[in-house]
């Protein structure tokens, strides 16, 4: 039984079919790749993951449970956590609160905590929050603003405050997006850990080097719908994927 | 420490006013106090996102609930306060669960239209409320057993449960729930992929800002002792949504200070119609020149007189 299973997934927007009859399967302890060209239905795919769309038809389990149709707070609850594509923190907040945030379904403060005690936060939570920002190597910069770190260290804080809602799956849309070669190396190394320590993954991304080495599964979507599956050698080889990225070649220029 | 002392300093200041100041400075600040609260109690809301311009509406409710109660039941205030603030909390919970989900301009619109409606139904519900005739000879607040007579003991009263209010939202704000109500106000979206029930924080924040509105509404019924609809408009609303932006609202101070200073400042209009016009200006005042509020005027200050020291090269630390 995989983890994370959808059949039939579909949405459309008005006449557009973003996403057609997508069956997807993600195995525990994997990192699946989901490539495709712009507008293939990645992103859309992860909203209707994540719960923030609502899928026209076809279901979603995760961990045996039917999930279609949860609001996003039930669905991450369940361990299915997701970051965004672009570059999304709470700006005026430090790194550390940004992942308090987090942390927020495993903390166990409630209203008499707020208004009777000394402390803001437990300390076993800020120690717990400190350690994320550790195993990310973002510990240095616990105190700084969000808005203040430099666009690497934004993102990885994405991943730093998914992480600290301890996920089963992790969601990444587009992890490494305007990285340099050295950074989105150190990324996708800290994605292989985080999986190693029982996090099944699944990404977006558009950085081929990035996906072919880390993925071990990789699935190409185009125009909504599956256009191929398997590992990175035999997708990069498959004549559909190439002709979905490249075009179709002189033979469709001749016709 | 400074803050301890600003803080000491104020208490002692407003503990003081019967003291030195005769019956008109106490009525004074009295309001003055009211409004900290109806400001103070607004700020969890806006710092969700949510534009609330029919907060006086839910003062409406708390004054109209406690005064009514006094005056025919002869409950104690203890009583009518917090039956007031909760039937304001109520009704507060009645109207933001369908309308929180608007944003911005909708959900004020949504707001906006409630004020005035409840002030509608305080001027045309004639046998319960007196109508636009005013509710008068309402009881002075009978408090465990003994009835506040004089001004001065009414003002403490006030001053009290203000001090009260502000400990509450201060120890909330500075919570989890806080950076959870920040965090929806700054990236609603990315709060919600936390696992956080956006919905349901809002709509605490609003809970929580009409309970303390009613709060203020029974404060100010058993002090002023006569009630009159339109001194619960939409005009009122918005003055206490200029105290927050005016005051500041980076910081859980700003509505105080915004409260307090526009006031004091607003006392020769007030009931005229240049209130309007000044709530207006100090509104443009601030939205052309200081942004983020009363608050930040210090730290301009000081940024100002360390810019013209700076005109000479200074080694910056870590560039």
């Amino acid at each position: 039984m995989a983890l994370l299973e959808t059949r039939g997934l579909t949405k459309h927007f008005g006449g557009l079919a973003a996403v057609q009859g997508v069956d997807l399967a993600v195995g525990d302890g994997e990192i699946v790749g989901l490539i495709g060209p712009n507008g293939a239905g990645k992103t859309t795919c992860f909203n209707l993951l994540s719960g923030f769309l609502p899928p026209t038809s076809g279901t979603i389990h995760f961990a045996g449970e039917d999930i279609t149709g949860l609001r996003s707070h039930a669905i991450v609850r369940r361990g299915l956590v997701r970051t965004f594509q672009h570059t999304t923190l709470f700006q005026d907040m430090t790194a550390l609160e940004n992942v308090l945030l987090g942390l927020h379904l495993h903390s166990a403060t409630g209203l008499r905590h707020a208004l009777f005690s000394r402390e803001s936060f437990p300390r076993e939570e800020i120690e717990q929050c400190r350690t994320v920002l550790d195993f990310t190597g973002l510990g240095a910069h616990a105190d700084q603003l969000a808005r203040n770190l430099p666009h690497g260290h934004q993102r990885i804080l994405g991943i730093a405050m998914a992480l600290a809602a301890r996920p089963r799956l992790l969601l990444l849309d587009e992890p490494v997006t305007g990285m340099n070669l050295d950074e989105s190396g150190r990324v996708m190394a800290l994605v292989k850990t985080i999986r190693d320590r029982g996090t099944t993954i699944l990404l977006v991304e558009h950085n081929m080097k990035a996906v072919m080495g880390t993925c071990g599964r990789i699935v190409v979507l185009n125009f909504g719908q599956k256009l191929a599956e398997g590992t990175p050698a035999e997708v990069s080889t498959n004549p559909a994927v190439i002709e979905a990225y490249l075009g179709a070649g002189l033979e469709h220029a001749r016709s | 420490m400074i803050r301890r002392v600003v803080l000491a300093v104020a208490l002692l200041g407003a503990l003081l006013v019967p003291q030195v100041g005769n019956d008109y400075y106490v009525h004074l600040f009295a309001l003055v106090f009211i409004n900290v609260i109806l400001a103070a109690s607004l700020r969890p809301s806006l710092t969700c996102g949510q534009l609330n311009i029919g907060h006086s509406g839910f003062m409406c409710i708390g004054a109209y609930t406690s005064a009514l109660l006094a005056k025919h039941y002869a409950l104690p205030f203890e009583l009518t306060l917090v039956i007031g603030a909760l039937l304001a909390a109520l009704v507060g919970t009645a109207i933001g669960y369908p309308s929180l989900r608007l944003r911005g301009v909708y959900f004020a619109m949504v707001t906006v239209a409630f004020v005035e409606v409840i002030r509608l139904i305080a001027a045309i519900w004639v046998p319960l409320t007196r109508g636009n005739s005013g509710l008068s000879s309402i009881p002075k607040p009978n408090l465990l057993g003994t009835t506040l007579t004089t001004r001065a003991g009414q003002y403490y009263l006030i001053v009290a449960l203000t001090v009260v209010t502000l400990l509450i939202l201060w120890k909330l704000e500075q919570s989890r729930l806080g950076l959870i109500w920040k965090g929806i106000g700054m990236a609603d979206h990315l709060a919600q992929s936390l696992g956080v029930n956006i919905a349901a924080y809002k709509l605490l924040a609003f809970m929580i800002g009409c309970f303390f509105a009613g709060v203020a509404g029974a404060l100010y019924a058993h002090f002023i002792r006569f009630l009159f609809p339109p001194e619960f408009g939409f005009l009122v609303a918005t003055n206490i949504l200029v105290y927050n932006f005016v005051g500041g609202r980076g910081h859980f101070i700003g509505p105080i200070v915004g409260a307090i200073f526009l006031s004091l400042l607003s006392e020769p209009f007030r009931g005229s119609a240049y209130e309007t016009i000044f709530f207006s200006i100090a509104m443009l005042l601030t939205i052309l020149f200081l942004p983020g509020g009363i608050i930040t005027l210090p730290g301009k200050l000081a940024g100002f007189r360390w810019g013209r020291a700076a005109s000479a090269p200074t080694p910056s630390p870590a560039g």
